[in-house]
């Protein structure tokens, strides 16, 4: 049958994989071509790999072999995807789209690679990202930015950019993202596809290049809610290699609505003038559609969010700074040489890491540094938990609270570059998910018109740690999906 | 807010070499980041060092070597930008005399 990518999910696709309606290896073939076609405009790629087509041939020979021996197959066999350029397959280029790894190759699989391979996913290649997962447009790519589908005079949001467009574009059926602070919903929400970022602790980090360590997970980018949760499923779970992975039960399961789940709404976070109008409305129309579909909406308080974003932009920076040493030029990647074995050290760095890179690390050691340390870092931690009690006092009376993913929709390549406060702002509503450990997810939520054109926009909801089943449950049914 | 000369002491700490206009920018860019961060400032807190991400706990494993394939640990050196034998090359350290 001919392959119609527009409305293929992982859901149908592995339908017709199994009734042998198609085969992984014309599904992967119709990818590529997909993306040779539109790849040229978007940038969402970096590269493809040249083996995917090899890895699709095995996938049907499992698809075969299932088929004979009546067993159950993965819903991933056979489905092609895109990974981060920050995330390791062995033997693979892995460069962050960064240039001081630029021709770095990963000497190992990450767990969450290992675990797609076994379920039979297919790599298409991997998408481009801001470097290092630093910035929220992918323009602070060393490879170009990433346009957006929708029109590609905007950005496709950040870091997870490539991933985000390569499923917007049909150049994937999903994409592995990671988020620190807002990287897979932002660029889902800019580009009109879902994006997961689950619990602290769901997925193994062990393989993803670390940024943020107390705030980086790894999650999916799909088409839709049950997608998205069909690869969390296939890449969650216990890894020993991770030290910071939780188990089924560290956290108890909790609800209180009792057909549906309760979802609040922090109105007064919502009141601010930072926010797009377009955007504002397509979450009122969101929140009306929940309370005909029967949800109690229920208006929550959540004191000390507004302070969020400041306390990110000292902790991540700080992370950043300490996990951005060991990029020397002795072990691997970049080494360009200076009078002495030190100054390699400062010139590697200088040419090897970009603008905004220099701007965290600088920033990071500068709130770490004696003298600064109880005034930003310290207190910072403070603040941290002071909004996770906020949250965690929520979630007595709700169990899902619903707030817009980024305050605007795709802004104009470049029309943020030069002011990085501006560009921080963006993830006012995603860093506390990262902040707190809790899941959130983004799914579409209508589209907002810019000068006659139709740029989507997202709605995030945040559940309880671990309780990644109501946000896929509530995405679903508003989504309308069976 | 942040001098040139502060952000001179920062680059060396972070072994990053500035040029001249980096500094220049880098001081205005730090000064809107710095005022937009020191709002954090105003928060009544109890400054306690024990910081978590909600339940997590460490979980170790035991310290034993798992992989000694040559395979790999030629894929490892061969990452390096400067290899001798199994070695991985760097500049003298120390001086002659």
């Amino acid at each position: 049958m001919k392959i119609d990518l527009k409305s293929l999910t992982i859901k149908k696709a592995s339908d017709h994989l199994k009734k042998g309606d198609f085969s992984a290896v014309e599904l992967t073939q119709a990818y590529h071509d997909e993306i040779t076609k539109k790849n040229k405009d978007i940038n969402a790629y970096l590269e493809v790999f040249d083996d995917a087509l090899d890895a699709a041939k095995q996938a049907d020979e499992k698809i075969a072999d299932a088929r004979k021996t009546r067993k159950e197959i993965s819903p991933l066999a056979g489905i092609p995807c895109g990974v981060k350029d920050n995330i390791l397959i062995k033997g693979k280029i892995a460069s962050a789209a960064s240039k001081i790894l630029e021709n770095y190759h990963a000497t190992y699989d990450a767990t969450v690679i290992k675990k797609l391979a076994a379920n039979g996913a297919v790599f298409l290649g991997r998408t481009n990202m801001d470097e290092f997962a630093m910035g929220g447009s992918t323009e602070n790519s060393a490879f170009g930015v990433t346009k957006n589908p929708y029109d590609l005079g905007r950005v496709a949001g950040g870091s997870s950019g490539g991933s985000a467009a390569a499923v917007a574009m049909d150049g994937a059926l999903f994409a592995l993202g990671s988020d620190t602070g807002g990287s897979i919903r932002q660029p889902a929400s800019f580009c009109g596809v879902v994006g997961l970022k689950p619990t602290y602790g769901a997925v193994s980090r062990y393989g993803v290049m670390a940024m943020g360590s107390s705030l980086d997970q790894i999650g999916p980018i799909a088409k839709t809610a049950s997608d998205a949760e069909i690869v969390f499923n296939a890449i969650k779970g216990n890894d020993l290699k991770d030290g910071t992975m939780i188990k089924d039960n560290t956290y108890t399961k909790k609800r209180i609505g009792k057909n549906k789940p309760v979802i609040g709404v922090p109105r007064h976070f919502l009141a601010g003038d930072g926010i797009d109008h377009e955007v504002l409305k397509a979450f009122n129309e969101a929140v009306d559609l929940f309370k005909a579909k029967g949800y109690e909406m229920k208006e929550i308080k959540l004191p000390n969010i507004s302070y969020a974003l400041m306390v990110y932009y000292i902790i991540m920076p700080a992370e950043v700074s300490s996990n951005l040493a060991r990029f020397d030029g002795v072990k691997y990647g970049l080494r360009k040489n200076g009078k002495d074995g030190i100054d390699d050290y400062f010139e590697t760095r200088r040419v090897g890491f970009g603008r905004e890179v220099i701007r965290r690390i600088l920033l990071g050691t500068y709130v770490l540094s004696s003298g600064y340390y109880d005034a930003y870092y310290n207190r910072a931690n403070a603040v941290r938990r002071m909004i996770t009690g906020d949250f965690l006092k929520a979630f007595e009376s709700v169990d899902a609270i619903a707030m817009p993913t980024a305050p605007s929709p795709a802004f104009k390549i470049g029309e943020k570059a030069s002011d990085p406060v501006a560009m921080y702002l963006e993830d006012i509503f995603t860093v506390t998910a990262n902040l707190t450990g809790l899941p959130a997810i983004s799914i579409p939520c209508g589209f907002a018109e810019n000068s006659g054109k139709k740029l989507p926009v997202g709605l995030q909801l945040t559940a309880r740690h671990g309780d990644e089943s109501t946000l896929f449950e509530t995405g679903k049914d508003f989504l309308g999906e069976s | 807010m942040i001098t040139e000369k502060e952000l001179e002491r920062l680059a060396i700490l972070a072994r990053i070499k500035l040029s001249e206009g980096d500094k220049k920018s880098l001081v205005k860019e730090f000064d809107s980041i710095l005022g937009y961060i020191d709002q954090l400032k105003k928060v009544e807190v109890s400054l306690d060092a024990s910081a978590r991400v909600g339940s997590v706990k460490n979980v170790t494993r035991p310290d034993v070597v798992e992989n000694t394939s040559r395979e790999d640990r030629e894929r490892l050196l061969n990452e390096a930008p400067d290899r001798q034998g199994d070695f991985i090359a760097v500049k003298k350290i120390l001086n002659n005399t």
